[in-house]
């Protein structure tokens, strides 16, 4: 039969007539109505179709580093650098452009575990009353500073602790080790800055300036003033440290020095250049034997005396960090590279050391509490002499290193959480009662370096709360308040924002600043829109070197609990730090040196691996005296055989969907040994290594390099 | 002998909108990569598909390895997106004109409408910088509320890169045009320019000499990459400041 | 099985049949085009017409087309600032929507009908400022109530009045006729 249809046929027909009127309803207008909501009242500044922008402070990180937030129609679009602010001049990282999806994440709490706020804020109140004052702590972040200043004044005027502030990325820089070596080496406490920007040669000690350390922005902008000089040549820059790191990177030269030997290689390149300055070693480095320093340290003689040689002729600025001084003899490392600064006479003078501006409304230096004040709140959550935990800001549960044992601790304790995410300590909260996101939040930040002029940054919110979240200062007044008494006499105020204006009240009618106004109205105006007030007076502190050359610097050798065969270098992922990994941009952002994304790698060097039969992805198991970790092998050309490195950022059982269960936290490795100055030795520890399993195909990590190897001469995947 | 100055350049040539990287002070920090994607909606893809390759980065940094331990040293990262070539070899290729080049503004242009994700432009691209989209990625609500307004979302088998911000351009043209005046130098920069905390990327008027990125292209020390096979990249790089 | 249903449908009843399922495909395309040439409903049958009709500017209520691309919607504020003190409309049951929106706080969900694919980057401000009147792309607005489109708003019809407009300057015209000009 000519005519015969064919059941295919057929069924094309019928699906050809559904396609068409599907089609023809796709390409019509009512395919693309969407419906939009106006402004029920549309801010008086605001313009139709006009974007907003709306300046604040990036909360990160610890820095203070101002933005601007482009708002459209009520919601944050992006976030841009305030190019008035003087600490980051319009600059942003990658995490303060990520900060959108912390705001807009999928996995936000969303309102207070107790129902109402009403509840939430009983709860507090009755916390305040129901214990002595003795048994309240708080645990704070390194952000926001105004809500520290608002628990430092409950605290002091009702006996409670005083806050402790604790941040992975303030443990992994040691602040309290780079404080007490200046204290030690200038007689005054305080947190070193170093003026890169100026400087003709540096030299690196671990300090990984390019990253996250500190105050990343304004280091990055003075690496660029080292390179690019106008009047000057190019400047060089040497690193130091066993595991080259992005900072290094970048360095012209980068010296792979065994895991401890920091300080004795500062000295020794002391002594050399004292000896061919003056024909004599200065007493500061009268201890140290070049020749032996170079044994020790796996390094040629001839290279110490080509960097001494090169440091004859010109001034070098010597910086201390990182690893360096996350060893057991980490202070003296840091005095000993502090010392060898005094050989360039560079203290307090362009391209040399000074000691960081105080902030505007800041009476004395403060740091965040070192892992060894950590230890003792711990130890008094497990006696029972802390019976109520207020924290936020902090997911000590991830951040601190798990032989402290907070985790355990905490069931002595009722927690209370003020947690923006779901994360780790947040889940074992009694009362989770979240804060705004910070671009939802009114705030002040002070600059604590990076900057020579003292900067009050501040904050305001940018769009309105998208949850059911209120300010912690807030729900701390109306607790207080409700408590009555002593608490209602301690923090006096109608709201946050009340609050604020008290304590910038003393800025108001200074003509000094950035700004000056004359009534707190148009102090707070001004201040929102600007993003914070600076005094436009360079206050850094120069340190007093006097006594410098003429001590004899310590130096201890340092010790590594374990008796794996491996030193154990742990650093903060450049691009997820500490309280990224739930960003999933941030995820997805490629390593600076490794290129991975979205996971966790234990970095060991190609040559050793090969000894050991393991390749590429390969999963291994790490282990510590204190623990073991899992993760992927990547064959890093650029770090000793004898030393392996992890980076921390990743490893969470909590904080949403884009963390949870996706690599591992070398934190679970380190054990209980401090420095000197209290902070932990984190890299004091030798770690084993045993292979649990092959690479399997398209099972091991995502890596830009393996796109990017199509042209290059990339290491993407050529062992399998 | 004809003088450098009387070399008559084709438009193509000389291009309108150009950037200079400065591989001295770029120090592989991401800020430009993260600022791109919230400045562009660019999806991520999750762990399994960048592993595959599929990450819509349209700028990412670069770095490879010279030497063998102990003498190892990572090359000057190189920060690579779309060259906006003069000649581009990603046109020529494309059935639907999906990937065509802008006259007003000597721009490499992809029209999301017109791609029908035949991926003849990615292959034929020598700086391997355009992106496909190989599923449709979700943004869990509420991350769709940072979508910005003046770009593009796209979907699934359409490809994608760098523009330039091509809608900030569009931006400062008009705002300049609207105050009766031309747009000036600095006035905006592309998102990953305006991040750079070292200042490595300059993004500006190649074709004016006055402005920065213009003279910064012209003092002599500069490279263009796959220059030989006559692409004409509009973007320079300096390896040594 | 399948032979036997072919031969069904020759015969009398399954011609018939066959001519039913044609029919009835044929109507729900008809209908499918039908739904797509439907105004949207909207949460209030807002009367252009009589607004114009007092003298009301159209840059009062849309300000944003001679600032930028987006025209805009006007606030709830804005609509119930004037209502609100119209006796007459105060307490109508036509504007009880409005009325309630802005007690409740809630927003009213307009359609817009005068709208572009989103991968069409159309700005209004230099339509406005090249001297075009709202009219002449979005109809006489003091005939109709609830907005309706009188184009298609189609890239030919862009084009068309783009290329009349370049006339013979040709930097315009490239401009005009640029791809990047609304796509990105």
């Amino acid at each position: 039969m000519s005519e015969q249809v064919s059941r295919r046929d057929f069924l094309k027909l019928a699906g050809l007539g559904a396609a068409t009127t599907a089609i023809l309803t796709g390409c019509g207008p009512a395919s693309r109505y969407v419906k939009r909501e106006p402004y029920q009242q549309m801010p008086e500044y605001n313009l139709v179709g006009q974007s907003t922008y709306y300046a604040t402070t990036c909360r990160e990180c610890a820095a203070g580093c101002g933005l601007v937030v482009r708002t459209y129609q009520g919601r944050a679009i992006k976030t841009e650098g305030n190019a008035h602010h003087p600490l980051n001049l319009g600059k942003t990282c990658a995490r303060g452009q990520a900060t959108l999806h912390g705001l807009y994440n999928p996995d936000r709490v969303q309102g207070p575990s107790t129902g109402s706020w009403d509840a939430g804020i009983q709860a507090v109140a009755d916390a305040f009353k129901k214990y002595k004052p003795s048994e309240i702590a708080f645990l704070m972040g390194m952000t926001p500073d105004h809500l520290y200043d608002l628990v430092s004044d409950l605290a002091q005027s009702t006996g409670m602790n005083a806050p402790l502030r604790y941040g992975a990325l303030g443990m992994f820089e040691s602040r309290a080790t780079l404080s007490k070596a200046a204290e030690n080496v200038f007689g005054q406490a305080g947190l070193p800055w170093f003026d890169v920007g100026k400087a003709q040669i540096v030299f690196s000690f671990g300090a990984n300036f390019l990253e996250t350390w500190l105050s990343p922005l304004a280091y990055t902008r003075g690496f660029a003033g080292l390179r690019e000089k106008e009047t000057k040549l190019r400047g060089t820059f040497v690193q130091f440290e066993s595991r080259m790191s992005a900072t290094g990177a970048k360095a012209d030269k980068w010296i792979p020095i065994r895991p401890g030997t920091e300080g004795l290689v500062a000295l020794a390149i002391g002594r050399l250049v004292s000896e061919i300055r003056s024909g004599a070693a200065l007493p500061a480095f009268a201890n140290v034997d070049p020749a032996q320093v170079a044994d020790e340290a796996g390094i040629k003689l001839a290279t110490l005396e080509e960097l001494a040689s090169m440091f004859v002729n010109s001034n070098v600025l010597a910086i201390p960090g990182g690893a360096a001084l996350g060893q057991t003899n980490g202070l003296e490392i840091a005095e000993a590279v502090l010392t060898l600064n005094a050989l360039s006479n560079n203290f307090g003078k362009p391209g040399g050391v000074y000691l960081s501006a105080l902030a505007p409304n800041q009476e004395g230096t403060s740091r965040p509490a070192s892992p060894i004040e950590m230890y003792d709140l711990v130890e008094k959550m497990k006696s029972g002499a802390i019976k109520a935990l207020f924290v936020h800001g902090v997911n000590p549960i991830f951040e601190l290193p798990k032989t402290l044992g907070f985790e355990a601790a905490l069931a002595n304790v009722e927690l209370y959480s003020f947690a923006t995410f779901p994360d780790e300590t947040a889940a074992k909260a009694k009362y989770l009662l979240p804060d705004h996101h910070s671009l939802e939040s009114w705030g002040y930040q002070r600059v604590a370096t990076g900057v020579a002029l003292p900067v009050l940054s501040g904050s305001q919110p940018v769009v309105s709360p998208y949850y059911d979240t209120r300010a912690t200062a807030d729900v701390l007044i109306a607790a207080a308040q409700a408590a009555g008494g002593k608490f209602a006499s301690a923090l006096p105020y109608k709201d946050e924002v009340d609050f604020i204006q008290n304590k910038v009240a003393s800025l108001v009618g200074d003509a000094s600043g950035s700004f000056s106004a004359s009534d707190t109205a148009t102090f707070m105006a001004r201040f929102q829109q600007y993003g914070g007030w600076f005094r436009n007076v360079e206050s850094l502190i120069v340190p007093d070197a006097s006594k410098a050359l003429y001590n004899p610097v310590k130096t201890t050798k340092p010790s590594f609990a374990g008796n794996g065969e491996f030193f154990f270098v742990p650093f903060v992922s450049p691009t997820l730090a500490e309280a990224g990994a739930n960003k999933p941009w941030l995820q997805e952002l490629p390593d600076p040196t490794t290129t991975v994304m979205w996971n966790t790698w234990v970095e060991i060097n190609p040559d050793m691996a090969k000894e050991l039969g393991l390749a590429n992805d390969d999963r291994v198991r790490i282990t510590s005296e204190a623990g073991s970790v899992e993760a992927f092998v990547y064959l890093y050309p650029a770090i000793r055989p004898d030393t392996v490195a992890m980076p921390f950022g990743q490893g969470h059982t909590a904080y949403g969907r884009y963390a949870e269960n996706r690599g591992a936290n070398p934190a679970d490795l380190f054990g209980a040994y401090y420095n000197d100055a209290g902070d932990l030795a984190f890299a004091g520890m030798k770690v084993k290594i045993e292979k649990i399993s092959h690479a399997v195909k398209n099972g091991g990590l995502s890596r830009m390099e393996s796109l990017m190897g199509v042209y290059g001469e990339g290491l993407g995947g050529e062992e399998h | 002998m004809i003088r450098p100055d009387e070399v008559k350049m084709s438009v193509e040539e000389t291009g309108k909108w150009g950037m200079t990287i400065n591989q001295d002070v770029c120090t592989g920090c991401q800020a430009c990569v993260a600022a791109c994607a919230m400045e562009n909606n660019i999806s991520f893809v999750g762990e399994e598909d960048s592993g595959y390759g599929r990450s819509m980065h349209w700028i990412r940094i670069e770095r490879f390895w010279e030497g063998e331990y102990p003498d190892v040293r990572m090359t000057p990262q190189q920060p690579m997106m779309c060259q906006q070539c003069g000649h581009a070899t990603c046109e020529p290729v494309c059935p639907a004109f999906a990937t065509v080049h802008s006259q007003a503004e000597q721009l490499n242009l992809q029209v999301y409408n017109r791609c029908v994700g035949t991926r003849y432009c990615a292959n034929n691209c020598p700086y391997q910088v355009r992106a496909f989209n190989w599923r449709d990625y979700q943004r869990p609500e509420p991350l769709s509320n940072q979508l910005n307004p003046d770009v593009t979302v796209r979907r699934m088998g359409v490809m994608e890169k760098c523009t330039f911000c091509i809608q900030r351009i569009h931006r400062a043209q008009d705002t300049a045009k609207s105050e009766g005046r031309e747009v000036m130098d600095g006035e905006f920069t592309t998102a990953c320019a305006q991040a750079c905390p070292a200042d490595a990327i300059v993004f500006g008027r190649v074709d004016k000499p006055e402005t920065l990125v213009a003279q910064i292209t012209n003092n002599g020390r500069g490279t263009k990459h796959l220059a030989e096979l006559g692409t004409l990249p509009h973007v320079t790089y300096f390896k040594e400041g | 099985m399948i032979q036997k249903f072919f031969n069904w449908l020759k015969q009398p009843l399954g011609l018939i049949a066959s001519g039913i399922v044609f029919l009835a495909l044929v109507s729900a395309v008809v209908y499918g085009i039908w739904r797509t040439q439907q105004a949207p409903e909207q949460p209030i049958q807002f009367p252009h017409k009589t607004h114009v009709n007092f003298g009301i500017q159209c840059l009062y209520c849309h300000p944003g087309a001679a600032r930028g691309p987006a025209a805009g919607i006007p606030s709830q504020a804005k609509c119930w600032a004037c209502h609100n003190q119209i006796v007459k409309t105060r307490d109508s049951a036509l504007l009880a929507p409005l009325k309630d929106a802005v007690l409740s706080g809630k927003s009213l969900e307009w359609v817009p009908v005068a709208i572009v694919p989103d991968f069409v980057h159309f700005n209004h401000r230099p339509h406005i400022a090249a001297g075009k009147n709202c009219e002449e792309c979005h109809g006489d607005m003091t005939k109709v109530t609830v907005a309706q489109n009188p184009q298609d708003m189609t890239m030919g019809w862009c084009l068309n009045c783009h290329i009349k407009n370049a006339g013979d300057d040709q930097e315009k015209l490239v401009k005009l006729t640029d791809c990047g000009t609304c796509h990105y």
